[in-house]
């Protein structure tokens, strides 16, 4: 009966979440249940787990022996890998997500053999006549179990019936119960442990179902984003609770710190007593007390060895805290995480937001809160915190009156979804251990009714009300906010019961347990202090204890769930809102991959600010985790068709894990199970390595370079002009410029020394032109196929085309702008050419004229021929084949030919010039061209003489050009000096020659003597002129030396001859005139005709005439003769 | 001087205008016109008489061809910097037609060798008295070949160099060599052979007081010895300067020939198309009517019966001014509307095989 029982209280911890294809093997341990106790608590088991008995399957269990293969085998690999995790993993399992349970069996297995040898040390100690029945039990606890230590048991009766894990239906497992209770009250636990379970299947099946189908459908992901912000809400409220809690802390951890030692000194007190877990283990090792060799110290140490995972709620001195609050954390959890219409639930609502929430609603309540009561330990029972739970949903219909008000809905669903959770909720009643404990001593001591009563109400008392604590008068305030208060009172406690510290460094896993339950710690201390039970009567005391109350409360709980129940449905119904919006499908699926949506979402977000792309943050990576699972969910999704006839345990994600984790990633990296389909992880999806990338050594371990197989050189000549017979002829005719304009270029040197008188030597720069040559690209490495796409490249050759086109069209030179100009427009008409092409090329396919058969599919030809859409592109741009030829035939032929008539034109000009001796005149033999008195330099050595070349015309290489044979320079290249006499020689030449007169004999010097006989008018004139020179004969301007010679005068375009001499003569006069023609018009001012008066104003226009006529007319002219009929500015001024 | 003599109002004109009094009557001008056209008409090949209409309809086109021609000709002008048209930029209008461009050149150089000519025997002894009035009937089409030969003798004739020649290229000149035969004249000997096939063609019928007819009707022109009521028509001083060179106006009158003789072969063309079509579908419901017509003893010749009408003048408009894709070419792929000029009238390459 005794180790039935410490199996059960063992069993506290359910196996959360068991993944459903484990339950078959739990199915077996549960069936192996009987087995060991094989007494009356038989039927109470197999009641509960539904009727399921069978015998003695033991060890034969093909399954059992096959999961202890399995076991034995991973247990080498995983023991060492998963070493860290031993410790914590008590403490984080039920808070692990419900999905990752069935990852964690697995670790659970490689968990259990090292806590297994202390128990199996502690069983070794007592060697009596339970024997058996403890071997069978460490056969179960050690190997068959394959869950925790202590979760063995619930595993049993909750076999695959909450594989979520989500509330453990412990309530039957209670000792007391499986003793004590009648058949009614396991009635009673019966239907709502049903209904649990009912209810979990059906969510499980739900999902299930719904996870199937995951990736069958493909899911947007624009729900993500609102995904995110809920979760970002669902953490902030945590971090929120976090911080408010954390604001005690800085008292509390003194207190922690002072109720440290109190809680070690109590465990190490009744460590019975305080072990929940090993209570029943306890009292036997208590009942045979004298039978075991061991100090208590040893014991202690030991038993404190063992105890090692508990939940974060579990406290030593409060009975069925940690199932109540363990289920009552994940019903909150659970709605929390519906945040489509948890959100506005969540905090406080704001004063702001809604100015008279606090007048409507005096007792106002949100999730938040609850939270924090719950981590305060506020709660004392299901009632409680389902009571809290409906205060916020009936408060927000309460608030929000109108039926259509959105949050209405939503507080509808959320009690839609309450009333579905509440029930998994265990009716616990949480009380004091010293309390029990007390209850039970009295009970087996006998007491009487009355005060057991007495007692009983209390707890449950307390447990209904908040104030409970205080009501017992042990201590005015349990709750959190009393800390210091606690603290106070605890103090005392610690220096009464300084008892082993020892065992406090040991139990050092609870550490995280004092702390969350320190405000329960000082009140226990104290409680303890005043009451040290006896481990011995421990036991049996326990039993009646937590009988009665736990069947009282157990009842009373079970009837007000009940009527909430009804009355939420009954609302719910009464309402008869929809609440259901989306399919349920969708519904799960945004439920079951919420969080994960929301960490993909928030990692996506981060990527970002301010819509652009963030480069601050880490680069993304992919993880072998993401990998591994990607790789699994392939096969899984590959394999599924197949494993579909398979064995139930092969089925799902453990068995492909199992069997197919070959990767070398596999259980390197934590395991980070998520439920999102491939393409919420893109980083992680696995291409095909390109073979050529791979990481190839060879004998000498150096790395085979293998990007030569990809790599490929351009070819040659991609940016050249492809040779052709048209560039061929195209480049014969610039090269046929070219040496045209060589020609030219001496031509017009020839020319110019002709023209000047003086020359430089570097005055003629040689005209070198430089064969026209297309430079292709450097050697370039590229590593994929098709045309090279680089634009400026492209262009660059394009440019150099268009230039070498415009230098066939005869332009030497050319502005870069022009040839930009050009290009664009080149590049712009073959993009229309080839786009033509292309839609010609692209146009739908037709069917064949001949269709061989009937039945056979008509086939399909394209529309155009190749030939026919270059054609058709062509003439769509305005080209055709005859333009193109006559573009060749004319511009390209007949230019070649024209610009040879040309080159032979300019090269016989050329000989002409530098020789025109041999050109019409100079008879066939060229002898003629001597005649013109150049006769000294027949010989032509004056060059040679001076040995230099003189006329630069070995630097113009126009002696290798004609052959000549020394530079010996012919007279008429020499004009720049014999320019005159050359001129000379022939003008007298022709003179003789033509002149048929005789010139006139000179005019004889005017001299003193012969000045009568000139006409009496120059007379003066000449007198005066004589006067000046002396008395001396005048001479004639031609006949001065050149110097003191009067330049001659030039023609204006008025034909006007003007001389500059007389100018300032004139000018004098004009000044004068003018002055006087002033003094006149003042004069006459009185006087004058209203004509004149008239063309005053414009007297100004008309100064400026008289003036330009002043200056232009001969020098000889007189003023007074030439005053005439030019303006009547003159006339009146002659007047 | 030669004109025919059932011209006198020629004379009067012609008188007016070696008088460079100008007394032009609006009335008669356009009537002069008209009576030109027809002229050309009938040169080429339109044996009947044209309405009023046919020959306004054409005068219109040629008016219309000959202003966007001068607007073309003051563009490229004025982009060369020049404030006066040439007839480079006339060439440059033509130089597509390489026959016609060739022709001109041609036609220019001897009218160059005859001024030289004029001059020399101006100077010298007045022996040339028939070579200038040979220079105006030059101009409407026919090459004046007879007296070339005797011209060539007497003087160098000076090539008219084209700015886009190959001469052009080199910076320096050169004077061109006798012996140099050009290929464009080739063409160009090509393109007259053809013509004086034509007319050939047309006149191996004739007799002789047609065939005077049809050679009086060679002289006509939109320009010679009427160049002012050319000028006004053509929106001298409007579009352009109002002083054009004198080869410009000789230019002009060729061109202005051609255009009336293309179209008219061109309408010809569409109305022997049309007759023919006629005669093959409507036969039958026009059956009566021309059985009735048949065989009429005095009826006048087939071909004078039906002048070309406008609408074929029209059609025949239509079809020369259908441009080519390559003007489309650069404005393919985007929305811009492609430019439609106006084209000039030219023969098209399928007319000259």
């Amino acid at each position: 009966m005794s180790t039935t029982a410490t199996h059960r209280t063992s069993s506290r911890q359910s196996s959360y979440g068991a993944a459903r294809r484990y339950d078959q093997f739990l199915h077996a341990t549960t069936v192996r249940t009987p087995n060991i106790t094989d007494d009356a608590f038989v039927g109470n088991t197999m009641g509960n787990n539904g009727g399921e008995g069978g015998d003695a399957i033991g060890e034969e269990d093909p399954r059992y022996t096959e999961f202890k293969e399995n076991f034995a085998r991973s247990e080498a690999r995983l023991a060492a890998l998963f070493d860290p995790r031993r410790s914590v993993q008590a403490p984080s399992r039920p808070d692990d997500d419900k999905r990752e349970a069935g990852a964690e069996v697995t670790m659970m297995d490689a968990s259990q053999p090292t806590i297994a040898p202390p128990r199996k040390a502690a069983r070794t100690i007592d060697e009596d006549d339970y024997g058996d029945d403890d071997d069978d039990e460490d056969d179960d606890l050690g190997t068959a179990s394959p869950l925790q230590s202590k979760g063995a048991g619930a595993a049993r009766i909750v076999n695959g019936t909450t594989p979520q894990g989500l509330l453990v239906p412990s309530l039957p497992k209670r000792p007391s119960n499986d003793r004590r209770s009648t058949a009614s009250s396991t009635e009673q636990l019966k239907s709502p442990g049903d209904m649990r379970k009912k209810l979990e299947e059906d969510k499980k099946a739900a999902e299930e179902a719904a996870r199937k189908s995951f990736h069958t459908l493909f899911y947007t992901l624009e729900s993500d984003r609102d995904a995110m912000l809920e979760q970002q809400k669902l953490d902030d409220l945590d971090r929120q609770v976090e911080s408010e809690m954390l604001g005690q802390p800085t008292s509390n951890t003194s207190a922690a710190a002072v109720a440290g030692p109190q809680q070690g000194t109590l465990s190490s007190a009744n460590l019975g007593a305080s072990s929940l877990t090993l209570k029943h283990l306890i009292a036997r090792i208590d009942a045979k007390r004298h039978m075991v060799n061991a100090s208590d110290a040893q014991l202690r140490n030991l038993m404190s060895e063992v105890r090692k995972n508990r939940s974060k709620w579990a406290s030593e001195d409060k009975v069925n805290q940690e199932e109540l609050y363990e289920s009552c954390e994940k019903v909150l959890m659970e709605l929390k995480a519906m945040t489509e219409h948890a959100a506005p639930f969540l905090q406080r609502v704001n004063k702001r937001e809604a100015p008279d929430y606090y007048n409507v609603i005096k007792h106002p309540m949100d999730i938040g809160t609850m939270l924090k009561k719950l981590k305060q330990l506020q709660y004392k029972s299901k009632k409680e915190f389902v009571d809290d739970l409906n205060l916020i949903w009936a408060n927000c219909l309460k608030y929000n009156v109108d039926p259509q008000h959105f949050l209405r809905k939503k507080a509808l669903y959320m009690r839609k979804e309450t009333e579905k959770l509440v029930p998994l909720i265990p009716e616990l009643v949480v009380r004091d251990r010293a309390e029990v404990e007390a209850e039970e001593r009295r009970m087996q001591n006998g007491d009487l009714e009355g005060v057991e009563d007495s007692d009983d109400e209390e707890p449950i008392m307390a447990s209904r009300g908040r104030k409970a604590p205080a009501k017992k008068g042990k201590k005015p305030p349990s709750t959190a906010r009393k800390a210091p208060g606690a603290r106070l009172e605890g103090t005392p406690g610690t220096e009464s019961k300084p008892q082993l510290p020892s065992i406090r460094g040991s139990t050092s896993t609870l550490s995280n347990e004092f702390f969350r339950a320190d405000s329960d710690a000082p009140m226990e201390g104290s409680q303890n202090g005043l009451a040290t039970p006896p481990p011995g009567t421990l036991t049996p005391l326990g039993r009646h204890g937590i009988f009665s109350s736990g069947a009282h409360g157990s009842q009373a709980d079970v009837s007000e769930v009940d009527g909430t129940g009804d009355s939420v449905s009954g609302v719910t119904t009464s309402q008869a809102e929809d609440l259901d919006l989306d399919d349920i499908e969708f519904r799960t699926w945004k439920q079951v991959t919420k969080k994960d949506r929301a960490t993909v979402a928030a990692e996506r977000n981060r990527l970002f600010r301010n819509n652009r792309l963030n480069a601050e943050e880490p680069a993304l990576l992919r993880t072998k985790a993401g990998m591994r699972r990607w790789l699994r969910q392939r096969n899984q999704a590959t394999d599924e068709s197949k494993a579909e006839g398979q064995a139930p345990a092969k089925d799902g994600r453990e068995g492909v894990q199992s069997t197919r984790g070959e990767t070398l990633a596999e259980g390197i990296e934590k395991e980070e199970e998520r439920n999102l389909p491939d393409y919420y992880d893109p980083l992680s999806a696995i291409p095909d390595l390109d073979d050529r990338l791979k990481w190839v050594e060879d004998a000498d371990r150096q790395v085979i370079y293998q990007a030569e197989e990809f790599l490929r050189m351009i070819p040659k000549g991609q940016f050249t002009a492809p040779e052709s017979s048209l560039t061929r002829k195209m480049d014969a005719n610039m090269r046929q410029m070219q040496e045209t304009r060589k020609v030219c270029a001496k031509i017009g040197i020839v020319k110019q020394m002709q023209l000047q008188s003086q020359m430089y030597q570097n005055q003629f720069q040689k005209y070198d032109p430089q064969p026209f040559r297309e430079a292709d690209v450097e050697p370039l490495v590229v590593s994929d196929d098709g045309p090279v796409m680089s634009q400026w490249v492209c262009r660059g050759a394009l440019q150099r085309s268009v230039g070498k086109i415009f230098y066939h069209a005869g332009f030497e030179e050319f502005q870069p702008s022009a040839l930009d100009a050009i290009t664009d427009i080149a590049g712009s008409f073959f993009k229309n050419l080839v786009q033509t092409l292309g839609v010609y090329s692209d146009t739908p396919k037709i069917k064949a004229e001949q269709t061989t058969a009937i039945g056979e599919k008509a086939a399909l030809k394209p529309r155009f021929t190749a030939e026919e859409a270059i054609l058709h592109s062509l003439h769509e741009n305005g080209v055709d084949l005859e333009a193109l030829e006559s573009y060749v035939k004319d511009d390209v032929d007949r230019l070649g030919s024209k610009l040879t008539v040309m080159h032979d034109r300019m090269r016989s000009h050329l000989a002409e010039l530098l020789r025109p001796a041999l050109n019409t005149d100079a008879g066939a033999d060229g002898v003629g061209a001597f005649n013109d008195g150049s006769e000294q330099f027949v010989g032509g050595d004056f060059a040679e003489d001076i040995d230099e070349d003189f006329f630069g015309f070995k630097e113009l290489g126009l002696d290798k050009e004609f052959g000549l044979a020394s530079l010996s320079v012919p007279f008429h290249l020499l004009q720049n000096r014999m320019h005159n006499a050359y001129r000379a020689q022939n003008t007298s030449a022709t003179e003789t020659s033509g002149v048929i007169f005789e010139p006139p004999p000179p005019y004889e010097p005017v001299t003193v003597e012969n000045i009568s006989s000139q006409i009496g008018l120059v007379q003066p004139f000449f007198l005066r002129k004589l006067h000046a020179n002396g008395d001396l004969p005048l001479i004639e301007d031609e006949e001065l030396p050149p110097k003191q010679r009067f330049p001659r005068p030039r023609l204006p375009p008025s034909g006007k001859i003007t001389s500059p001499r007389k100018r300032p003569q004139k000018e004098l006069q004009q000044m004068a005139k003018k002055k006087r023609k002033l003094d006149d018009g003042t004069a006459k001012d009185d006087s004058a005709t209203p004509n004149v008066g008239k063309l005053k104003p414009i007297g100004k226009l008309r100064l400026e005439m008289p003036q330009k006529e002043g200056s232009q007319p001969e020098p000889e002219k007189d003023d007074g003769s030439a005053v005439g009929m030019i303006s009547p500015e003159s006339i009146s001024a002659a007047a | 001087m030669d004109l025919s003599p059932h011209q006198p109002q020629d004379d009067t004109i012609l008188q007016s205008d070696c008088d460079g009094q100008p007394e032009d009557d609006d009335f008669s001008e356009s009537k002069e016109f008209t009576e030109h056209i027809s002229q050309m008409m009938f040169v080429s090949g339109e044996t009947g008489e044209p309405s009023p209409e046919t020959t306004t309809l054409i005068e219109q086109i040629v008016q219309q061809q000959v202003q966007e021609m001068l607007r073309e000709c003051t563009a490229l002008a004025t982009r060369r910097g020049s404030r006066s048209i040439s007839t480079d930029d006339l060439m440059m209008l033509i130089r597509h037609d390489k026959a016609k461009v060739s022709r001109l050149r041609h036609f220019l150089q001897w009218k160059d060798v005859r001024k030289n000519l004029k001059d020399q025997e101006d100077s010298g002894k007045g022996g040339g008295a028939e070579v200038p009035d040979l220079g105006g009937d030059d101009i409407p089409g026919v090459g004046a070949t007879g007296q070339g030969e005797s011209a060539k003798k007497v003087s160098k004739r000076a090539k008219v160099d084209l700015p886009w020649d190959v001469q052009s290229y080199y910076g320096e000149q050169v004077p061109a060599r006798d012996d140099e035969e050009d290929e464009e004249e080739e063409e160009m000997n090509y393109a007259t052979l053809q013509r004086l096939k034509m007319a050939d063609e047309r006149t191996k019928d004739m007799t002789r007081e047609e065939y005077v007819h049809w050679s009086d009707c060679r002289q006509a022109s939109f320009t010679f010895r009427k160049g002012k009521r050319f000028r006004e028509w053509a929106g001298f001083g409007i579009i352009t300067e109002s002083k054009p060179n004198d080869d410009i106006i000789d230019i002009l009158g060729f061109l202005t020939f051609e255009i009336v003789q293309t179209l008219t072969e061109e309408a010809l063309k569409v109305k022997n198309a049309e007759d023919l079509y006629k005669k093959e579908t409507g036969g039958a419901e026009s059956q009566t009517r021309k059985r009735k017509r048949e065989g009429g003893l005095f009826d006048p010749p087939e071909e004078a019966r039906e002048p070309v009408q406008p609408s074929h003048v029209r059609e025949a408009y239509r079809r020369l001014q259908q441009s080519s894709n390559k003007s489309k070419a650069m404005s393919a792929f985007s929305r811009a509307m492609p430019r439609k000029a106006l084209k000039f009238v030219s023969r098209r390459k399928t007319l000259n095989v």
